[in-house]
C-alpha cells in the first residue's frame, strides 16, 4: 500500500462556526492506481490533495506514506518525504518565469541534491522523452500552454516519484492539449508504473482512470 | 546550488530595472557614505602612528588652580627639566625640552623662505624615531646645526646637495645642514614641523630663556618624554605629580599638578576642565560612526522594504519551489544570496564614488586620506563589511518571503494581509525619524555658527591686515615703518602688538589694586601694544581716553576691556593703578588710562576673557597691524605695502595675513563638521527618498485596478493623489513627532559646550517638519499622479 488515510479531518473556525474543509476521510491507494478525484466546487478537492501532497496540515486522524505516520512527522523530513516521492502538476503550470525550460526541470534534482552531471543526464533525458529538445532553452512565456503543462508534467516526473498528484491538469488547456497530457498520463501509470491521483471536474479526463472519488463537502460519496 | 541561486537573482535584477536601480543605487551611497566616514574614522584613530614609540611617548602637562578654576595645558617651567632629570631620571628612556612650533625665515644664496620649526634638544629626532634619509642621524650634536625636512630642503636647495652647506635662520645664525628627515605625515602632531633646530641654540639666543633657568614662574617650555620599558604612565605620573609643588614653595598656592600625557590620547582625548581629560575630537569620530551606521541603515531598510514589498510577485516562486521540494532553509539561502549579489553590486558601485568623491571629501574634511588600495586589512574588513551588509539587508526579507505557505500562494487566492505592511511602516518611520534629526541637527549647527559670526568682534577687521615681525631686523624700527607705510598712502593707521589681534598670547598676574578682595587670583590677558593700536583696529575707547605719545607719562599706562572693568571690580577705573605685588623688587605700577571696548581675541562661542593692553615700552610687538586704505583696493595697497617693506627688509619674505580671514579661521572646525553633516544629511534624506519612491511606485502599481475602478466611478487626479499620498505622509509624521525630542535631546546637549549659544526656537524644528513633509510629498506625487493620470480603461483591460 502507498498511502492511507485514516478519519482525516480538516477545519476552520470563522465566527464561531467550525466549518469543515475534509469530513472523516478515508482513503487506501494501491501502487500503480490511477485515481480520479471528482466533485462541485468548494467540495474539498484540492484540500484533500494537497493534504496527500503534504502541502497542507490536518486537524485530526492518521495519514501513512509507505509506513511513515505523516502526521508525526517534522516538517523538515515530511518535506524530504515528498520531495523524494511525489511530484505535483498545477492547473496554472507554475513554472518559474525567470528560469528556461531546461533549468526548471533541473530545479527538483537540485532540491534533491543530485550532482551536475547527473542532473545534465536526466534533464536531457526528459527532454528527449517528452519531444522538447528544441525548447529547452525558452522561457514559459515563450510557450502555449500545452506546452507549458507539457514541462509542468516532465518536471514533476523527472526526479521520479512513486506519485503524481495533478490539481486539475487540464483546466486551462483546450480539448486538444487535455487529450494529449491525458494520453500521457495513461501512459505513465501503464508502462512506468506511477501512481496518479488527479482532480478533475471533467468526466471525460475521470474516465482514464482506474478508479473515481466523489466528494461533497468534505466528505467521501 | 548556489550557481542557481545568482543566476536567477541576476535575472531578476534585470527584469526589474527601475526596482534594481533604486536598490543597488541607495546601497551604493549608504555604503559610499559609511566607507568614506570609514577611512576618516581610520585616519583619526592612526593620528600620529608615524611615532614608532608612540605607546612610549608622553608630553608632559601641568594642571595649575586660580581662584578654583584648574587650568591645563603643555606650558612647563624649565627648571622643570632638571628636577626630572636628576629626581626622576630612570624612568626616561628619553627626556627632551622643545619650543613651540614658530616660523621663522630660512635663507639660502638667494633664496628665503619662512617656514615652522621646533628647537630640541639632542635625543628629540631619536625619540619620536625621525627617518633620516640623508646625513648625520644625531643631527643636533653640533650648536650650530639644523636638520631639515624633506620637502624644505628641496625648496631651498633644489637638486643640490644640502648636507654640510649653510643655512641662514631669521636673518641672524648661520646653521649647518646635518641630516634630511623623511617628511613627517600629515595626520601628525608634529605636521608643520620643517626643520629642527637644536635646543642649545635657542637658549644661547635669547636672554629671557636663559632667565628662565631657574624660574618656575615662567611656563613657557615644551617637554617630551618616552617611558623605559618596564613602566607605566599612571605609575610616573604618580611619582612625579608634586615635583613642582615641593621644589617650589611659591607656586603651592596654585597647587601645580605635573603629569605626562600619552601620546595616544594627543588628538583624539585633548580636552581638560578642571584638571580632568573630558574627550576631544573622540565626540566628532563618534558622531561620525553614529552617522555613517545611520545611514547604512537606511540604505539597507529601503533595501527591506523593496523586497518585502515585492513579495506577491515573490510568493509564487516560493510557493512552486516548496511544492517541489525546497525546504525553508534552502529559499532562505537563496534570497540571502540574493541580497548578497546586489550588495556585491553596490559595494563596487561604492567604491567608485568613493574614488570619486574622496579628493572633494579631503578638502572638505581637512584630511589627506589616500585610498588604500594595497592595504589587506582593509580588503578583508571590506568584505566584512558586504556580508555585514547583506545580512543587514537581506535576512528580513529572506525571513518574511520564505515564510509563505505553498498551499495559499499556489491557489492564486494570495494575499499579503492587513497587517503584512506594518514592519514596512515602521521602517520607512524609523528612516525618517533618523532624517529628520539629522536635519533638525544640522539646522542647529549651521544656526549656532552663524549666530557666533554674526557676534559683534569689537572692532573693525574688514581692510586690517597684520605682518610678523618675529626677526631681530624689526627692533626699533616700528616708527620709521609707522611713517613709511602712511606716507606711502596705502596705509591709514598703523600699531604693533604683541600677539595677533585674534589671539592671546600672555597672561599675567601678580597685581594689587584698590578693593582687590582678599586672596584673588587674578588672570589677566596681557598684550603690548603701540599706542595707535586702538585707533588703527577702530576699537572704541568707552571711559577716559587713548593712549597719547603726547604724554610721557603713558610709557606706564594701560587700556583695559570693558570685562577687565568689572572682572577687577572697579566702579571708575580711569585713574586707578596696578601695582606689582613683588614687594622687594616692584616694577612700576601701571596707570589705567581707558576703558576700550571688549573685542573677541579667543573663541567666539566664548565671552571675552579680561584683558589689559599695555603701552610697548620697547617698541618691538610681534605683529604690526596696518589699516589699508579705504579709497583703494586691496591689490593696490598690498602692492604698495609690500613695495615698502622690500625697501627696509630686503632678504624678509613678505608675509601678511588678512586679519578677517584668520578670525574666519576660528569658525573652520565646527563648519566643516556643518558641512560635512549637512552632505551626510542630504544623503540620508535622498536615500529615504529613493526608498519611498520605489514603495510608491510599487504601491500605485499594485493597486492599478483600484485606481481605475475608482476613475471609472468618478474619482478626480486630486482623490487619487490624496489617496496614494495620505498614507505616507501619516507615516512622515509619525516619524518627526518621533525625531523632534530626540534631536532637541541631543542638540541641546552639544550646545550646552558652547557658553555664547543660539537659543533653540521651535520654529526650526517646524522648518525641519515642513521640509521632510515637502520632500515626502514631492517624492510620492510623482508615482501618484502618474497613476491618477493613467487612463483607467488601459488598466482594468489588463485584467
Amino acid at each position: 500500500m502507498l498511502l492511507q488515510l485514516k478519519n482525516v479531518f480538516k477545519w476552520v473556525n470563522t465566527g464561531g462556526q467550525r466549518i469543515f474543509l475534509l469530513k472523516d476521510i478515508n482513503l487506501e491507494v494501491e501502487e500503480g492506481e490511477f485515481i480520479s478525484v471528482m466533485g462541485p466546487s468548494g467540495s474539498g478537492k484540492s484540500t484533500l490533495l494537497n493534504v496527500i501532497g503534504m502541502l497542507d496540515t490536518f486537524d485530526e486522524g492518521e495519514y501513512h506514506f509507505l509506513d511513515e505516520s505523516v502526521h508525526t512527522l517534522k516538517e523538515k523530513y515530511r518535506s524530504n518525504l515528498y520531495k523524494e516521492y511525489i511530484g505535483f502538476v498545477f492547473q496554472s503550470y507554475h513554472l518559474l518565469d525567470d528560469l528556461t525550460v531546461a533549468e526548471n526541470l533541473e530545479m527538483p534534482l537540485l532540491y534533491k541534491k543530485v550532482k551536475g552531471s547527473e542532473r545534465k543526464a536526466l534533464v536531457a533525458d526528459i527532454l528527449d522523452r517528452f519531444n522538447i529538445v528544441g525548447k529547452k532553452d525558452l522561457f514559459p512565456s515563450q510557450l502555449s500552454g500545452g506546452q507549458q503543462q507539457l514541462v509542468g508534467v516532465a518536471r514533476a516526473l523527472i526526479a521520479s516519484p512513486k506519485l503524481i498528484l495533478a490539481d486539475e491538469p487540464t483546466g486551462n488547456l483546450n480539448s486538444q492539449q487535455s487529450e494529449e497530457i491525458m494520453e500521457l498520463f495513461k501512459k505513465l501509470n501503464k508502462e512506468d508504473g506511477v501512481t496518479i491521483i488527479q482532480v478533475t471536474h471533467s468526466e471525460k479526463n475521470a474516465a482514464y482512470g482506474s478508479r473515481v472519488i466523489n466528494l461533497l463537502d468534505g466528505r467521501k460519496v | 546550488m548556489f550557481k542557481n541561486y545568482l543566476k536567477i537573482a541576476w535575472r531578476n535584477l534585470l527584469k526589474n530595472k527601475g526596482y534594481s536601480l533604486i536598490n543597488v543605487g541607495g546601497l551604493a551611497l549608504g555604503m559610499a557614505v559609511t566607507l568614506i566616514i570609514g577611512l576618516w574614522i581610520q585616519d583619526e584613530l592612526s593620528y600620529n602612528s608615524y611615532f614608532k614609540n608612540k605607546d612610549k611617548i608622553a608630553q608632559v602637562f601641568q594642571s595649575q588652580t586660580f581662584n578654583g578654576e584648574t587650568g591645563t595645558g603643555p606650558a612647563i617651567p624649565r627648571p622643570l627639566e632638571k628636577a626630572l632629570r636628576d629626581g626622576y631620571g630612570d624612568n626616561f628612556k628619553y627626556l627632551i625640552m622643545c619650543s613651540w612650533t614658530n616660523d621663522h625665515y630660512l635663507k639660502y644664496g638667494e633664496k628665503s623662505i619662512s617656514r615652522p620649526g621646533n628647537y630640541m634638544q639632542r635625543e628629540g629626532p631619536e625619540l619620536f624615531g625621525l627617518e633620516v634619509i640623508k646625513g648625520e642621524k644625531d643631527g643636533l650634536r653640533e650648536v650650530n646645526s639644523i636638520m631639515l625636512s624633506e620637502s624644505t630642503a628641496e625648496a631651498l636647495f633644489g637638486n643640490e646637495d644640502p648636507i654640510g652647506k649653510t643655512v641662514t635662520v631669521s636673518n641672524e645664525h648661520k646653521l649647518n645642514v646635518s641630516a634630511i628627515y623623511k617628511d613627517i605625515p600629515f595626520n601628525n602632531s608634529f605636521n608643520d614641523t620643517e626643520y629642527i633646530i637644536p635646543w642649545d641654540m635657542y637658549v644661547a639666543n635669547n636672554e629671557w630663556i636663559r632667565n628662565a633657568e631657574d624660574s618656575w614662574g615662567n611656563n613657557s617650555f615644551q617637554m617630551f618624554v618616552q617611558l623605559v620599558d618596564n613602566t607605566s604612565f599612571e605609575k610616573v605620573t604618580n611619582t612625579i605629580k608634586d615635583v613642582k609643588k615641593t621644589l617650589n614653595e611659591d607656586s603651592a598656592e596654585f597647587n601645580p599638578q605635573i603629569f605626562l600625557f600619552p601620546m595616544k590620547d594627543w588628538h583624539l582625548r585633548s580636552n581638560f576642565e578642571n584638571g580632568k581629560q573630558v574627550g576631544g575630537r573622540i565626540k566628532y569620530v563618534w558622531l561620525f560612526g553614529i552617522i555613517g551606521a545611520f545611514v547604512l541603515l537606511l540604505a539597507c531598510i529601503n533595501f527591506m522594504n523593496l523586497s518585502t514589498a515585492r513579495s506577491e510577485k515573490r510568493a509564487k516562486e516560493v510557493g512552486i519551489r516548496k511544492s517541489i521540494g525546497s525546504q525553508r532553509g534552502q529559499l532562505i539561502y537563496q534570497f540571502l544570496s540574493e541580497s548578497f549579489l546586489v550588495v556585491v553590486f553596490a559595494f563596487f558601485m561604492a567604491l567608485l564614488i568613493v574614488l570619486f568623491s574622496l579628493n572633494g571629501f579631503n578638502d572638505l574634511a581637512r584630511k589627506e586620506i589616500g585610498f588604500p588600495w594595497s592595504n589587506a586589512s582593509f580588503w578583508l574588513l571590506s568584505f566584512a563589511f558586504v556580508i555585514f551588509t547583506s545580512l543587514l539587508a537581506g535576512s528580513y526579507p529572506a525571513l518574511y518571503l520564505s515564510s509563505f505557505r505553498p498551499v495559499d500562494v499556489l491557489k492564486g487566492t494570495f494575499k499579503t494581509g492587513r497587517y503584512a505592511g506594518l514592519p514596512r511602516k515602521i521602517l520607512v518611520v524609523l528612516q525618517f525619524t533618523v532624517s529628520v534629526a539629522f536635519i533638525i541637527g544640522t539646522v542647529i549647527v549651521m544656526q549656532q555658527i552663524n549666530f557666533a559670526k554674526n557676534r559683534p568682534v569689537g572692532y573693525d577687521k574688514e581692510g586690517l591686515i597684520q605682518i610678523p615681525t618675529f626677526s631681530q631686523d624689526f627692533n626699533g624700527k616700528y616708527d620709521l615703518m609707522r611713517t613709511e607705510f602712511i606716507g606711502s598712502g596705502a596705509v591709514v593707521e598703523m600699531s604693533t602688538s604683541s600677539s595677533p589681534t585674534t589671539q592671546i598670547w600672555s597672561n599675567r598676574s601678580g597685581f594689587v589694586w584698590e578693593g582687590k578682595p582678599e586672596g584673588f587670583q587674578e588672570d589677566l590677558a596681557w598684550t603690548e601694544v603701540s599706542p595707535e593700536y586702538a585707533k588703527s583696529l577702530n576699537l572704541k575707547i568707552m571711559e577716559g581716553r587713548d593712549f597719547s605719545r603726547d604724554y610721557a607719562t603713558d610709557s606706564l599706562a594701560v587700556l583695559i576691556n570693558e570685562t577687565a572693568k568689572k572682572y577687577l571690580g572697579m566702579e571708575n577705573p580711569v585713574g586707578q593703578l596696578l601695582r606689582d605685588d613683588d614687594e622687594e623688587d616692584p616694577n612700576p605700577p601701571l596707570k589705567i588710562i581707558g576703558v576700550v571696548q571688549d573685542m573677541i581675541t579667543q573663541s567666539p562661542y566664548e565671552p571675552v576673557k579680561q584683558g589689559v593692553y599695555v603701552y610697548d615700552r620697547y617698541n618691538n610687538g610681534s605683529y604690526y597691524n596696518l589699516r589699508l586704505n579705504p579709497n583703494q583696493s586691496a591689490t593696490q595697497n598690498l602692492e604698495i605695502v609690500e613695495n615698502v617693506f622690500k625697501e627696509h627688509f630686503p632678504d624678509i619674505p613678505f608675509e601678511y595675513e588678512f586679519v578677517d580671514d584668520q578670525y574666519g579661521e576660528k569658525f573652520a572646525a565646527e563648519e566643516r563638521i556643518g558641512r560635512l553633516s549637512g552632505i551626510f544629511t542630504a544623503l540620508a534624506i535622498l536615500i529615504s527618498c529613493l526608498g519611498l519612491f520605489g514603495l510608491t511606485s510599487f504601491v500605485a502599481e499594485q493597486r492599478t485596478k483600484e485606481i481605475g475602478v475608482r476613475k471609472v466611478l468618478g474619482a478626480s487626479v486630486f482623490n487619487v493623489w490624496n489617496m496614494l499620498s495620505k498614507d505616507f505622509l501619516k507615516l512622515v509624521i509619525i516619524s518627526c513627532f518621533i525625531a523632534v525630542p530626540i534631536a532637541y535631546y541631543i542638540m541641546n546637549g552639544w550646545l550646552q559646550e558652547y557658553p555664547y549659544r543660539v537659543i533653540l526656537k521651535w520654529w526650526i524644528f517646524a522648518l525641519a517638519m515642513a521640509g521632510a513633509m515637502l520632500v515626502t510629498v514631492l517624492t510620492v506625487s510623482f508615482q501618484a499622479i502618474k497613476a491618477a493620470r493613467a487612463n483607467p480603461v488601459k488598466s482594468l483591460r489588463t485584467e
